[in-house]
């Protein structure tokens, strides 16, 4: 009881430092800055997804095999030692000094580029082969019939991956601890160092909140899952198509 | 207009097309019938290279379909073939009028305004332009089925190619799907279909191909392959079908 009293009593004193961490009088921090620095990684990470998926999809060597080994070397590697390269070899490249936050920004970028483009490339496999074909046959290049046809629908029907990996993004960035990002794990262990006395509380907190955020967006994905899925069924029994009648219009087709 | 000369093609080992040799000339209506697995839908996806030959030419127009184009080539070459599949490819998250107008617009760089004028003559013409905003999986088969023929139709292609347009098709929706047809065949529209739609072939064909184990083994006009068919073959395809 005394616990969950200290917990609230720490929330009270310090709430603005686990939302937006020192700021506007150092580095914004908190919840704030892992939630940017998780919507700018996997926004970033998108695009470049897309592209290493289609280079994976290529039939290209020049394409096909930088791609591969890259997605192979990436999955195959622990986050924090991606993270320490990053951390040591940006700057000897650059010859200056860069902030945490970019450091984490460039590995989450490379790290979720790598694990999107296997889902968007499942994606594109997963649609039958009609599509490419009739898209072939009206004329469309490749490049075309992938940007027209096969990609917003393979986008749609990956959305609710494409959120789980949100989530795993959001856990992953509290190893910028270790190169001092400011974010909310950061914060909190900050806040620790000051109180001395609470870790239980203090980390019992953290918990609690990365459990929120995480929960309620996974929540949302198997929503999205379960919707797409009852449509596609729907779909099957008229015969044919992926997408229903009231699916949102990723790109303007037309 | 469309020239198969000395055409073998095999998927691994397997030799689908055995040395194809036939002509469809312009205005004509060629119907290939056969077996199940007797190269037809291979044969007629080898004029726009959906699917590629090992040996032979396939020539539509005077240009050789398979060697020395451009993939730009390629794609303008077969902008002006149409293609209608058996299981229609209509694409699920564009509305009936956007898979018209979706490849005069980005392929041909008709303008909108332009494109959806043609697109909704056409859905006029195959009885669809209530259906206009409606997506594929709000459709019947038949219907889906009509609105490919008028997409490929909006490339204003001067020849149409049909995959057994009618084979997945539940019974009561075939004649929607054969009068459209046959209103192109009144047009003088050049058409090679597969089909075993055998009174169809009887009354619009000008020719019929009868194809067996990767071989066009027969090549008639309807009335004398119908009603007395030279190979052995074909005999026992048409008494199989109880068509005579
Ligand atoms: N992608 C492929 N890989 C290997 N073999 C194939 C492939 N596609 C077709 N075949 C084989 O080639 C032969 C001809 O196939 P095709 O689809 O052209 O026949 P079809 O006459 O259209 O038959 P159906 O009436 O069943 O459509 C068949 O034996 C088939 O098994
Ligand atoms: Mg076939």
């Amino acid at each position: 009881m005394s616990m969950l009293s200290n917990m609230i009593t720490i929330i009270e004193d310090n709430w603005l430092l686990l939302l937006i961490g020192q700021y506007p009088n150092g580095p914004l921090g908190g919840i704030a800055s892992t939630l940017i620095l998780s919507v700018l990684g996997i926004v970033l990470a998108f695009p470049l997804s897309v592209l290493i998926a289609l280079a994976r999809l290529s039939q290209w060597k020049v394409l096909n095999w930088p791609a591969t080994a890259l997605v192979y070397i990436v999955r195959g590697v622990p986050l924090l030692m991606l993270i320490l390269w990053v951390y040591f070899l940006v700057p000897l490249l650059i010859g200056d000094s860069v902030p945490g936050f970019v450091t984490m920004l460039c590995t989450l970028v490379i790290y979720e580029g790598a694990f999107l483009s296997e889902i968007v490339r499942g994606g594109i496999i997963a649609l039958p082969s009609g599509q490419m074909d009739a898209a072939r046959a009206l004329g469309h290049s490749h490049v075309g019939a992938m940007r027209y046809v096969i990609l917003p629908q393979a986008l749609y029907n990956m959305m609710p991956s494409i959120l789980s990996q949100f989530v795993s993004t959001i856990k992953e960035t509290t190893l910028g601890y270790v190169i001092n990002v400011p974010e909310l794990t950061f914060a909190a262990s900050q806040l620790n160092n000051r109180l001395l006395t609470k870790p239980f509380e203090i980390f019992a907190i953290l918990a609690i909140v990365y459990f929120i955020v995480c929960w309620s967006l996974s929540e949302l994905a198997n929503q999205l899952e379960q919707r797409i899925a009852r449509q596609r069924l729907g779909d099957d029994q008229s015969g044919t198509g992926m997408l229903p009648p009231d699916a949102p219009k990723l790109q303007g087709a037309t | 207009m469309i020239r198969f000369s000395h055409v073998n093609k095999f998927y691994g080992s397997y030799q689908a097309l055995v040395d194809v040799n036939a002509t469809v000339n312009k205005g004509e209506v060629v119907v290939v019938c056969g077996p199940s697995g007797s190269g037809k839908s291979t044969l007629i996806r080898t004029v726009n290279r959906l699917e590629p030959i090992q040996s032979g030419e396939v020539l539509f127009d005077g240009q050789n379909v398979h060697a020395g184009l451009k993939s730009a080539e390629l794609n303008r070459l077969r902008a002006r073939i149409g293609f209608v599949f058996q299981n229609f490819n209509l694409f699920p998250h564009l509305s009936v009028l956007e898979n018209i107008m979706l490849s005069p617009v980005r392929v041909n760089a008709v303008k909108r305004g332009d494109a959806s004028q043609t697109a909704m003559r056409l859905l006029d013409r195959v009885g669809l332009a209530h259906k206009a905003k409606a997506y594929p999986a709000q459709l019947s088969g038949g219907q889906q089925q009509r609105v490919a023929i008028a997409r490929a139709l909006a490339m204003e292609p001067p020849v149409m190619l049909f995959d057994e347009p009618t084979s997945s098709l539940d019974p009561e929706m075939v004649g929607e799907v054969l009068a459209v047809i046959r209103s192109l065949a009144a047009d003088g529209m050049t058409m090679m279909c597969v089909t075993h739609e055998m009174n169809f072939a009887r009354d619009v064909a000008d020719c019929v191909w009868f194809m067996d184990a990767g071989k066009i083994l027969e090549i008639g006009a309807p009335a004398d392959f119908f009603s007395n068919p030279q190979h052995p073959r074909a005999q026992r395809f048409l008494s199989d079908l109880h068509v005579r």
